[in-house]
């Protein structure tokens, strides 16, 4: 991403340009360098996030799983909190989507695809194995 | 002494994974809730104007209100990154902990001080953001200082360096 900042620029500018329609560019040089500047920053920004939430929840799944493996004792429970991570994990995805979409669909209409369709369903899969494991654990807490 | 890795008390792993939680829906809710949140912050400082150093004159109270809601923003995003990262820092030093440690007593206090030390201090992002509609920038960082980040915080270097001495002490003992 800082290795090649500029290439990404260059390449984002040009992307608005051939999807001009969608970014409602005008014509008008002052308005349009707007348009243009703030979809390339959603682009950008989209590849920020990917890279720290990429990093964060690889190491929540390392971490989370492991608990999982070691304190949840029923199997079925197990393997529902690992397909629930596992697919939670692949959150930071939705922001590659996101920072693309924004480009090739117009910002807002690329943003609101990649939070409805990937960010939100997989962060709420990710929520939901974290509340199990932390509703497991409390079950547990309490047979013990 | 076995080189296998012993599980931290349930009781810290059920606050490293809440606190992951709060992380995980504090996020959400940023994204969800932004302009809810943004109305709510500036209603509530319009509401306190000598708090802020508003003067009544447009251009000069719009740029104070924007500088205290990209704090605002900030400290809620602070809150988000922190939880994540102090919910794993739990759950990791914590099994060190565990694992290396042997009085009983040691174990148990050191543990408390991560788990309470790493669950606190996040929180005072939160305290933050929610201070800063209430009482400004700085009286608000000042309040979350004394009264979340230097207690927590402090109880997390403390173990943290009591750990390290303790993985000091067994690598010298091997």
């Amino acid at each position: 991403m800082s290795q090649g900042k500029a290439g990404t620029e260059r390449w984002a500018a040009a992307r608005v340009a051939a999807n001009a329609a969608a970014h409602g560019v005008s014509g008008s040089a002052e308005y349009d360098d707007e348009v243009r500047a703030r979809a390339v920053y959603s682009a950008e920004a989209g590849l920020s996030f990917f890279h720290t939430h990429a990093e964060g929840l690889g190491l929540i799944l390392f971490f989370t799983s492991t608990v999982v493996a070691s304190a949840v004792p029923w199997r079925r429970a197990r393997v529902l909190l690992y397909a629930l991570l596992g697919l939670g994990s692949l959150f930071p995805l939705g922001y590659l989507v996101y920072g693309v979409a924004a480009l090739e669909l117009g910002r807002d209409t690329g943003i609101a695809l990649a939070e409805t369709w990937i960010l939100t369903p997989l962060g709420s899969a990710t929520l939901a194995g974290l509340l199990g494991l932390a509703v497991a654990l409390a079950a547990r807490r309490r047979r013990a | 002494m076995s080189d296998a890795w012993r599980l931290p008390p349930l009781a810290a792993v059920l606050v490293a994974v809440v606190l992951i939680v709060c992380a995980e829906a504090g996020g959400a809710s940023m994204v969800r809730f932004k302009v809810e949140l943004t109305r709510w912050a500036r209603g509530v400082m319009l509401a306190h104007p000598e708090v802020h150093g508003l003067v009544g004159v447009r251009d000069v109270d719009e740029r104070i209100l924007d500088e205290a809601l990209v704090k605002f923003d900030a400290g809620l995003r602070l809150f988000h990154l922190h939880a994540e990262g102090m919910g794993l820092v739990i759950l990791a030093t914590t099994a060190v902990a565990a694992t290396l440690a042997r009085g009983r007593r040691v174990r148990g206090v050191m543990i408390a001080l991560l788990t309470a030390g790493g669950a606190g201090y996040p929180l005072g992002y939160l305290l933050w953001s929610w201070l800063i509609p209430h009482h400004g920038i700085e009286r608000g960082k000042s309040i979350a200082e004394w009264f979340v980040w230097m207690p927590f915080g402090g109880a997390m270097i403390v173990a943290l360096w009591w750990l390290a001495g303790l993985v000091v002490l067994r690598l010298a003992r091997r």
